[in-house]
């Protein structure tokens, strides 16, 4: 009989059922779908991590330019290393779809069968249209295999060729292969990759001529060791135990100081960490939409259980226990949960399919080149998006079944005695909300070594904040109420009177909506004014760093990371053109370490070049000065992410093996999160034997327009190398633009929220007229018209928006201030200017009433059509 | 002679039982294919030494053979057979070949196979292993003689004009060893002057010469049950050299052969193949010769002798392999019985095989090494097994 009173409920109310469904499927959704986008783009990034890496133990990195290219001879003959594989890896753009990276995996087909076995052809391919001609692969320049999968993305068939850009020069591979992946798992691995033999990753990197020469070979024979290149890597197997360790004795033994080896497992793990950061951020903001739902379910369930009081009256009569009752309210949410969560999963892996190109974009922006898109769909996201549903249905139908549960059979209790319990109660909760938000506060304040969870802690904090001061909302909202009452009575008359009493005689309904939806704009006024303040961060740094006209440099695959090398020839070109009073050569070059990679920007550092940073410890002359000595200077980031400050010494990896250096300087920078360290030309010259440049920057002459310049270089340029020549402003439009790219994600989470708090308001104003019928009824029995009670209707959600958006504006502060200089300093050591922007707050205020006022409108509606008469019967 | 050709092009296997095997070439089509671009073995011409110990990269294929049965000298009396092979297959024409800035850049690939048989402890150890003709992973030179793949090379161990002493050093599954090899016979041009006709078509030959009988001394290792280099034997034997190039050499038809390569007590050393057509029939351009004990050769045509088969070894892959011959040369008033020293000599390569140690007993003892092909490796039959291999190999790897 209970479970039919409850189907016949739902089903009489197909609306507000699916509003209820609705709420449960938003929240749930964006969780799964942040959820999913995070786990895919670091499966995304493993899977290419586990293509280029493969079965390998250990990898030999290092040495001048790479790994020099007799390695993998030697550390056969002389190590006795059995498997041993050279690996030349790249990134180049599509020359016909330049948005278009793919990653290029030189390897020895050879070598590959015990480290990457899905490079082999699958069975069933034979020496025709499927395989791979191993005679074709070995000798036609520019031969590649592809996956299938990506061959067809590409649109090329065997036989074709692909045209690719290279730091710039365009190469042409030809495709002589095609690989069926035997699982997804090697098809996402294989995904965007072109497989090509390692002479062709030579020639198209400009690898195949080493800094070091074959000169110790001996005369005479034609065995001559020639120069072989240098190589990104080479790849062991070394087996465990006292042989593999034995073994790993002689390869050290034979390697040349600079050069290094060490387990392949590392990198990965170094890659993962470096974008912990940014998933964690992301991760919370989810769970942001997620606070925002719980209040929304809490309301729903709550709606369902104020509708039928008296039926649950009823029950209790016929001698219903209070436990069975209770069983009933969350059963019934249970249900609306399970549908909910059910939709919810379908709606988060489409809303995750968007999500995860938007994050694989802003990692390929910041970190590194990630070539897979596809949204993995992996159990643990979508369980965990089952128990997020579940358990945020029944956590939010608590209290509403114990309401329910309470109902005693009498009297189906007035709402108004609970009511002004809750009136009277609204100080002492207030009380605790505020305790709790002083307990966020502390948390915050806890200090956190640089690097160590900091991040989880300070959002919990800030969820304590948001929880604290959301629960004062009831309290705060029936000041304003009393405030407001004499208010929109002048402006409304005895209808703003109305509404303003209705919102405190409902304050358990009307406090919950208006808790909920400021909340959910707090969340954009912290998220805007966060991202503001950086913007305006960057926008001053750029100012003050772009100082030259005209920058030129190869099209690098990771936007803030650099790192193509322009051709020499034409840096010198360049330098020499009529019209250029300074050209400063950069560098930016990445080690590898045992932390992970290392980015150094090398340049000739002077007054000149210090003289655009702004220091943080340390100053610009004494850097300028100490650089020469062999001091380097760091970028805030870097200090934070290794702990490093002025005065400390630093350990890099040089050719010669790590070398000390001393750190003047800790300068502000915002182009790379992960830090970079400067170093002067001169020194780095001495320490590496690497003298490629990464592009120029160059100071127009007196007399000389920067578009002059910008037309002159690419006419200089034009048939040698592709190169960005971009002027200053340009440089710094682009620079925003993949700034904001990078928020993208965040904006849209921010809207979600906001989707979520509409949805949330609609169903609490809801909840509030229906429960309110009776008494509107009784209104319009009086003589109040069907218009009249419309306008107190939207009067009350035009007050209750406006609350939530004034509400939200301290509130949005507290996080964003927060999130500027607690989370983001704990995530990336940035220092940020604090910008409040007027027009960000003015914008949530009108957020917040426009909500409202759009939730109110149904409501509005429905009430103005309903039969008194009807509305009466019911008593 | 005709020694198991070098199917390189057969790539990407290697030892690694998990991994999807690409599907073979048939020994015809390596030995008969594209032939455009390279030189032909076509007519006599002169040998000279040390140039034609090195590489003939204008030709198709070629190789470095040695084999040869060593006996322990600490005493144990063990006895061990050993194989050293180093192929060479150009991948392209000199004409064809792209001009490439990097060393990587490789025309030739070169492939190894190393056996040791370990009589007495009934084990066999074999390794196929390849590599590019470059970065110095792999190659071959004249001055000084040397043919190499990785850690496995022969290399020239003394100056000479004509047969050049070799130091051999090769491994296999933890097994190695590493010999110096004295011949004391002078160089042996096989067939017409070392023109070694192998299909009726003109050029459907190869030269082919050896260095019959080398007194070998060295080292035997062998690793204990556990993998782990074990004990290392003193050993000294007899060994023998056969080089060989060619671009084209099969004819179609011929399913495999059976080459016999005999250090009789005598002094004397003998050489027989026979290349089996269908139905097992023998062509009549299976050959041999026998070396004396000065060095004198004598040519034997395919009908002055003949191999019976008297029993045979089935191996795991399901080959049925004849292990025990009666080989019969009138004209030389021998009638031997050879008989393998370990039947399991087979070596699960890219193409499947039996190469080993046989004894020689009869009219004259001696010892030799003994090669089959073609009982396992019908393109056919190996195709069916490759498929059996990938699919068995996914469902463990499933697992």
């Amino acid at each position: 009989m209970l479970f039919r009173s409850s189907l016949r409920y739902l089903l009489r109310h197909p609306w507000l059922t699916a509003l209820s469904i609705l709420g449960v499927a938003v929240g749930v959704a964006v969780g799964v779908a942040v959820d999913l986008a995070n786990a895919s783009a670091l499966r995304a990034f493993e899977l290419s991590g586990e293509a280029l890496t493969g079965r390998a133990t250990h990898q030999i990195v290092g040495g001048p330019g790479g790994v020099p290219g007799e390695m993998p001879a030697r550390l056969i003959r002389e190590a006795g290393v059995p498997n041993v594989a050279p690996v030349v890896e790249g990134t180049a753009r599509v020359a016909r779809d330049s948005a278009r990276v793919v990653g290029i995996l030189g390897v020895d087909l050879l070598a590959e069968a015990a480290f990457r076995p899905f490079v082999a052809p699958g069975p069933g391919t034979d020496g025709g249209a499927g395989g791979v001609d191993p005679g074709v692969f070995l000798t036609v320049p520019g031969a590649a295999v592809l996956s299938r999968g990506t061959a067809d993305a590409l649109g090329v068939a065997l036989g074709d060729t692909l045209g690719l850009s290279v730091d710039g020069r365009p190469v042409t591979a030809r495709l002589v292969g095609l690989l069926d992946p035997a699982d997804g798992r090697s098809a996402s691995a294989l995904s965007n990759l072109v497989i090509v033999d390692v002479a062709t990753a030579q020639e198209w990197a400009g690898r195949e001529s080493g800094t070091t020469g074959g000169e110790d070979a001996p005369s005479g024979s034609t065995l001559r060791a020639s120069d072989a290149g240098t190589l990104s890597r080479v790849d062991l197997i070394v087996p465990g135990g006292a042989s593999g360790a034995a073994m790993l004795a002689r390869v050290r033994a034979v390697l040349p100081p600079g050069v290094e080896v060490r387990p392949a497992t590392g990198q990965a793990e170094t890659l993962r960490t470096m974008t912990a950061a940014f998933r964690l951020n992301l991760t919370a903001l989810s769970l942001l939409a997620l606070v925002v739902g719980l209040f929304l379910i809490y309301n729903t369930v709550t709606f369902a259980v104020v509708q039928r009081r008296r039926v649950l009256g009823t029950f209790r009569a016929l001698g219903v226990t209070r436990g069975e009752v209770f069983r009933l309210v969350l059963g019934e949410a249970l249900a609306v949960g399970v549908v909910g969560t059910a939709l919810g999963l379908g709606l988060g892996v489409a809303l995750g399919s968007t999500l995860v190109g938007l994050v694989t974009q802003t990692i390929t922006d910041l970190y590194f080149v990630v070539r897979v898109r596809e949204l993995d769909l992996s159990a643990g996201s979508l369980l965990r998006g089952v128990a997020l549903g579940l358990g945020a249905t029944l956590l939010g139908a608590l209290r509403p079944g114990w309401e329910a549960a309470s109902v005693t059979p009498a009297s189906a209790l007035r709402r108004s005695t609970e009511e002004d319990r809750l009136a009277r109660g609204a100080g002492r909760i207030a009380a605790v909300g505020a305790g709790t938000m002083a307990l966020g506060g502390g948390l915050l304040l806890i200090p956190v070594p640089a690097g160590s969870g900091g991040i989880a802690l300070a959002y919990a904090g800030l969820l304590a904040i948001l929880v604290g001061f959301a629960v004062t909302v009831p309290w705060l909202t029936r000041g304003y109420a009393a405030l407001a009452r004499p208010v929109a009575g002048a402006l409304f008359g005895p209808v703003g009177r109305m509404a303003a009493r209705g919102i405190t005689a409902s304050l358990s309904r009307t406090a919950v909506a208006v808790a909920a939806l400021t909340v959910a704009v707090a969340a954009t006024v912290g998220v805007s004014t966060m991202v503001a303040s950086f913007r305006t961060t960057v926008v001053d740094w750029l100012g003050s760093v772009l100082q030259a006209d005209v920058y030129i440099s190869p099209p690098a695959a990771v936007f803030r990371r650099g790192g193509g090398i322009l051709d020499a020839g034409l840096y010198a070109d360049l330098a020499a053109m009529p019209g250029v009073a300074r050209a400063d050569g950069i560098r930016v070059r990445t080690l590898d370490t045992e932390q992970g990679p290392v980015d150094l920007v090398v340049g000739r550092v002077d007054t000149v070049r210090t003289g655009i940073y702004r220091f943080k410890e340390g100053d610009a002359k004494t850097a300028a000065r100490d650089a020469l000595r062999g001091s380097v200077s760091i970028s805030e980031p870097f200090g934070f992410r290794f702990d490093v400050q002025d005065g400390d010494t630093l350990t890099l990896p040089t050719d010669a093996g790590p070398r000390r250096f001393p750190v003047s300087g800790v300068y502000y920078d915002y182009g790379n999160d992960l830090g970079v360290v400067l170093m002067d030309e001169r020194m780095f010259l001495r320490h590496y034997r690497d003298p490629g440049r990464s592009g120029v920057a160059l100071t127009a002459a007196p007399g000389t327009t920067p578009e002059a310049l910008v037309q002159a270089a690419t006419a200089v340029a034009e048939g040698r190398q592709q190169v960005s020549v971009r002027s200053n402003r340009n440089l710094r439009e682009t620079s925003l633009a993949v700034f904001d790219r990078t928020f993208l994600v965040t904006h849209v989470l921010r809207l979600l929220a906001v989707g979520v708090a509409f949805v949330g308001v609609l169903s609490a104003l809801m909840a509030l007229q229906l429960e309110r019928r009776r008494e509107l009824a009784m209104l319009r029995a009086q003589g109040l018209t069907p218009a009249e009670l419309r306008r107190t209707v939207v009067v009350q959600t035009l007050l209750m928006g406006l609350w939530a958006g004034v509400l939200a504006v301290p509130l949005g502060l507290v996080l964003a201030a927060v999130l500027v200089f607690v989370v983001n300093v704990r995530s990336f050591g940035w220092t940020l200017a604090f910008e409040v922007s007027p027009l960000i707050l003015g914008q949530a205020v009108g957020l917040a009433v426009v909500a409202a006022l759009l939730a109110g409108l149904y409501p509005a509606w429905q009430m103005g059509r309903a039969d008194p008469a009807e509305a009466l019967r019911d008593d | 002679m005709l020694r198991f050709a070098p199917l390189a092009l057969v790539l990407l296997v290697a030892g690694c039982t998990d991994t999807p095997v690409s599907a073979s070439v048939s020994v015809a089509d390596a030995l008969s294919g594209d032939t455009t671009g390279y030189a032909r073995a076509d007519r006599v011409r002169p040998f000279a030494f040390p140039a034609d110990h090195g590489p003939h990269p204008a030709f198709k294929t070629e190789w470095w053979y040695v084999t040869g049965n060593l006996r322990a000298t600490d005493g144990s009396g063990r006895r061990f057979g050993v194989q050293f092979t180093v192929f060479r297959s150009a991948l392209a024409p000199d004409s064809a070949r792209a001009e490439r800035a990097s060393a990587w850049a490789a025309t030739q690939l070169y492939m190894a196979h190393v056996a040791v048989g370990d009589i007495a402890g009934r084990r066999f150890f074999s390794q196929e292993r390849f590599a590019r003709g470059a970065a110095g992973l792999a190659g071959a030179s004249a001055e000084p003689v040397r043919a190499f793949l990785g850690s496995v090379e022969m290399r020239q161990a003394a100056d000479a004009s004509g047969a050049v002493p070799l130091r051999l050093v090769g491994s296999a599954e933890g097994a190695a060893f590493a010999l110096d090899a004295r011949p004391v016979k002078p160089v042996v041009l096989q067939g017409d002057r070392g023109l070694s006709q192998k299909g009726a078509e003109a050029g459907n030959a190869s030269y082919y010469y050896a260095q019959t009988r080398m007194a070998t001394t060295g080292t035997v290792t062998l690793p204990d049950r556990d993998g782990a280099a074990g004990e290392t034997v003193p050993v000294e034997g007899l060994t023998w050299l056969d080089r060989e190039w060619s671009t084209s050499a099969l004819a179609g038809g011929q399913t495999g052969w059976d080459w016999f390569a005999l250090h009789l007590d005598d002094g004397r050393d003998l050489m027989l193949y026979q290349l089996r057509g269908r139905e097992g029939i023998k062509d009549p351009l299976s050959e041999g010769s026998i070396v004396d004990a000065e060095g004198g050769k004598t040519r034997l045509a395919a009908a002055a002798f003949s191999l019976e088969p008297v029993a045979r070894w089935t191996s795991p892959s399901g080959a049925a392999y004849p292990t025990r011959w009666r080989v019969r040369v009138p004209s030389e008033g021998l009638d031997l019985a050879v008989t393998a020293a370990l039947d399991a000599s087979e070596l699960d390569a890219t193409v499947r095989y039996w190469e080993g140690a046989v004894d020689v007993a009869g009219s004259v003892a001696g010892s030799g090494f003994l090669e089959m092909t073609g009982y396992a490796d019908t393109p056919a039959r190996r195709a069916d097994a490759l498929a059996r291999t990938s699919t068995s190999s996914a469902s463990s790897s499933a697992r």
